[in-house]
């Protein structure tokens, strides 16, 4: 392998933490950075059950505190990666069931659980959701949300998880509302209505912490909403700001919508942002216009749907967007975890944000000021001819679905989709799940009416093709491909990376697998009997780490057998 | 986001790599339907506009099973037969919609009842695309199946027969007769169990098709697989023996875009015994 840091000085630490000296930040600390073992925790292992909770500083120096799960991407820079490395290369083939825990729940278990102090704080289908004794899995307490009978979730009735702030748990539900829970109890603190679910407003996101705020972003693209990205006070349950993803009339973009399509255009922002806390902004994507594959009645680029929003996290405005799929046809949200990698580029250091999309290309953008440096297929893609230099897709007109059918590549659910990929700071390496699909477009005008169905199109399969998929590892920068390790199935599931050297990762087949990071070789694999729809989490508890990952109506935790 | 219809398309793929997931409910749609007796009963009535709306909604849900234009798929029964499996009159097919079919892939809708309603309006204006009703000898049919055209080595009907392709005690009631001839004369048109359309062979995926593996010993197997992971597979050979096979024990995995059926020209059987053999396969509705 070529010098190591090149391309990061931070590599091990992603720079986000305030705790570290300012000048460890800077550039010239290369060879300093280099040496792993100063990024073993300076903070954090002291802070355990602090009865302060989770403090913003703790998410500050998440990977620093490597026992803990504090955010839904591990970290706030979105590399779901773990310094932990007492499950590794070596001893992964021992791994072995610890507990089970039944959520006695249906439907795809999507979320992410966040493990605090010995607990592990989660949620399930139907906006359930409990505390567990993370060493034994047995429950502390369970919260049922009372749901509505009649609510349009068009993807299921999952949620992604906890964010959360001293001691609150932060609940985004499908009935629109934001919640906060007592940790220790479940009870609930305060209950604050966002949107009209009966207008198909959900929520599935796991909120973010920045600060004293809670942030979270609306689900409902298939529906014609209009959608939002909001900040609540975590102590009081108000709201702080609401950023519009689709521009009213007189803001900057409204214009990139025909006549009155804005006021149903979509534009959903459901999977979880991250935060650069030296900048000042949280990176946020949103997803399509609505309808989702008909634009006949939307002319215009449609912002800000597809795009990448830097927003100031105290106010909601709006620093920068990058729009990847303007106009989309295809169904192409851009809801993947931002990266934030610290690294150089062309010859000098870099704040990137890096993004591996739905739609096909992997992005590289200066999150300083959303530059658009590079995009590059990962995969087969005939949607676009090009991405232009300005970052600007060539469509390719061929594509654009009818009503008789076109063949397109990626398919309507991309050739990777929200679960969440990982970026391994010691093999430089991005984990990212892929799909073979190619679908068949099939579009046709649809009137809208509130709270129905607003997609204008059905899409299937590609003719005599089986989808299948793939764990890939790309390198970040170059979009080189590194391996890739062959799925059965088109995917669900994420990724997790762990310093033992390790990918974590689970197929629409139930198997849970545990990859060599660095050649992808399967190390160990169990069947667990239901699809795999989230990512592991990893925690340390009594010197033992755990890997966690839902599957079907149960999580399921493992570790090494003890001496 | 995802459309609403590619999630539910998409929960039929995972159901049929995902057996166990089937049979736990899991990814079909979770809500139970409201429908009262009072909408069931309400009157459909007819309009261009409720026609356009039925269609609009039957497209995006219930075309991946049933076809775009309603003609039936291979997963779902062909609609403008004018035969209804389970009740031809709108209450019937109200409940059936809302409340889906027990112990089959058709699911419960969470449709309003007057989109409901739509759906049916736009089903009953559409007429058959082919009146292709076989009009043979029952009974020589029947001699067919388990006699000259050996059906029954392979398919099983009411307890008899073999395991290796479909079991065909209810086919009369979910296809068409035209789907059973190209499935007859063509058997390798249409290897799912997914959606297919006269314009448009929208498909799912390959549950018929031809899979042949290799083992690490040099041995040769060839058969349908009743599940395959990306670690296992479970292959059913052509002398219907079950072989549970870890990936990493074989050479090689191919799957071919063929039946293992073999088709039935004419030389194998005439016109007049497709016609007979199709009349019997048409009349099988189940053990009623």
């Amino acid at each position: 392998m070529k010098d190591k840091c090149r391309h990061q000085p931070q590599h091990l630490c992603d720079g986000h933490s305030a705790a570290w000296p300012r000048a460890f930040r800077q550039w010239g600390w290369v060879s300093l950075a280099c040496m792993s073992l100063f990024c073993v925790p300076l903070t954090g292992r002291g802070q355990g059950n602090s009865p302060a909770g989770v403090t913003y500083e703790r998410i500050l120096n998440a990977a620093h505190e490597a026992e803990s799960w504090l955010t839904y991407s591990g970290r706030y820079s979105g590399w779901r990666y773990s310094t932990l490395d007492r499950i590794n290369t070596g001893n992964v083939a021992h791994l072995r069931l610890e507990w089970a825990f039944q959520t006695a729940d249906l439907g795809q278990f999507e979320a992410t659980p966040l493990v605090v102090d010995g607990v592990l704080y989660g949620t399930g289908q139907n906006n359930r959701a409990f505390a567990l004794d993370a060493r034994t899995g047995r429950a502390i307490w369970r919260y049922q949300r009372n749901l509505p009978e009649k609510l349009q979730a068009c993807c299921g009735m999952v949620n992604r998880g906890f964010a959360m702030l001293g001691n609150r748990l932060f609940m985004a539900t499908l009935d629109a509302h934001v919640v906060a829970l007592d940790a220790k109890t479940g009870n609930v603190l305060w209950d604050t209505v966002a949107a009209d679910y009966h207008k198909a407003y959900t929520f599935t996101v796991a909120p973010l912490v920045v600060k004293d705020k809670v942030i979270v972003g609306i689900s409902g693209g298939e529906y014609g909403v209009r959608g939002f990205i909001d900040a609540y006070d975590a102590e009081s349950g108000h709201r702080v700001w609401r950023f519009d993803t689709v521009p009213g009339p007189g803001e900057p973009g409204h214009e990139t919508w025909a006549v009155d399509s804005w006021k149903t255009g979509g534009a959903p922002a459901w999977i979880t942002g991250s935060y650069d806390p030296e900048l000042g902004l949280i990176y946020w994507p949103t997803g399509n216009p609505s309808p989702s594959d008909y634009g006949g009645e939307r002319g215009g680029d449609n912002l800000y749907s597809n795009c990448m929003l830097a927003l100031d996290p105290d106010t909601g405005k709006l620093k920068w967007y990058f729009q990847f799929t303007p106009h989309d046809l295809h169904d192409y949200d851009a809801t993947q975890i931002p990266l934030l990698i610290d690294a150089d580029w062309e010859g000098r250091p870099r704040k990137l944000l890096i993004q591996a999309n739905r739609n096909g290309f992997l992005y590289v953008l200066d999150r300083t000021d959303g530059k658009f440096l590079s995009a590059r297929a990962f995969g087969p893609v005939t949607w676009a001819k090009a991405i232009g230099t300005d970052g600007r897709p060539v469509a390719d007109p061929a594509a654009q679905p009818n009503a008789k059918g076109v063949v397109v590549c990626p398919g309507a659910l991309g050739l990777t989709n929200w679960y969440s990929p990982s970026y391994n700071p010691v093999t430089r390496l991005l984990y990212v799940a892929t799909s073979t699909e190619c679908d068949v477009f099939s579009a046709t005008p649809q009137p809208y009416r509130a709270g129905h169905d607003f997609v204008g199109s059905v899409y299937v399969p590609k003719p005599d093709e089986r989808p299948s998929g793939a764990l890939e590892a790309l390198d970040p920068f170059s979009g080189q491909k590194q391996w890739r390790f062959a799925y059965f199935s088109s995917p669900n599931g994420g990724a997790l990376s762990t310093a033992g050297g390790l990918v974590f990762a689970g197929d629409s087949d139930g198997n849970f697998i545990a990859l060599d990071a660095r050649t992808g070789q399967d190390l160990w694999h169990i069947q667990l009997g239901a699809a795999i729809y989230s990512a592991a989490v990893t925690y340390l508890l009594d010197g033992s780490e755990y890997v966690v990952i839902p599957a079907g109506a149960a999580l399921f935790a493992f570790a090494l057998p003890r001496e | 986001m995802r459309p609403a219809v590619g999630t539910r398309r998409r929960h039929l793929v995972a159901a049929m790599a995902l057996s166990a997931a089937i049979l736990l409910g899991l990814g079909l749609p979770a809500k139970p339907q409201q429908a009262g007796e009072a909408a069931a009963h309400a009157p459909v009535t007819v309009n261009p506009a409720q026609i356009k709306e039925g269609a609009s909604l039957f497209r995006a849900n219930c075309s991946p099973c049933h076809g775009l234009s309603a003609q039936g798929g291979g997963r779902g029964p062909d609609l403008t037969s004018g035969r209804w499996a389970h009740g031809s009159t709108d209450a019937e097919i109200f409940r059936t919609i809302t409340q889906g079919v027990p112990g089959t892939e058709m699911p419960a809708n969470a449709f309003e009842d007057s989109e409901t309603r739509a759906i049916i309006t736009y089903l009953r204006s559409l007429r058959p695309a082919r009146q292709a009703g076989a009009s043979g000898d029952r009974a020589r049919g029947q001699q067919i199946f388990f006699g000259k055209g050996a059906c029954s080595a392979c398919h099983m009907v009411s307890g008899k027969g073999g395991g290796l392709g479909p079991d065909l005690t209810r086919v009369g009631a979910a296809r068409s007769a035209s789907y059973l001839i190209d499935s007859i004369r063509e058997p390798s048109k249409e290897l799912s169990d997914g959606m297919v359309d006269p314009n448009n062979h929208y498909v799912n995926a390959l549950v018929y098709d031809t899979v042949t593996v290799v083992t690490r010993e040099g041995q040769q197997i060839t058969g349908v697989a009743k599940n395959e992971d990306t670690f296992s597979i479970q292959l059913l050979d052509t002398s219907q023996q079950l072989h549970r096979l870890r990936k990493k024990d074989l050479k090689s995995v191919t799957h071919e875009h063929k039946s293992l059926m073999p088709a039935y020209t004419k030389d194998l059987l005439s016109d007049t015994e497709l016609r007979d053999l199709v009349t019997y396969l048409e009349r099988l509705r189940g053990n009623q």
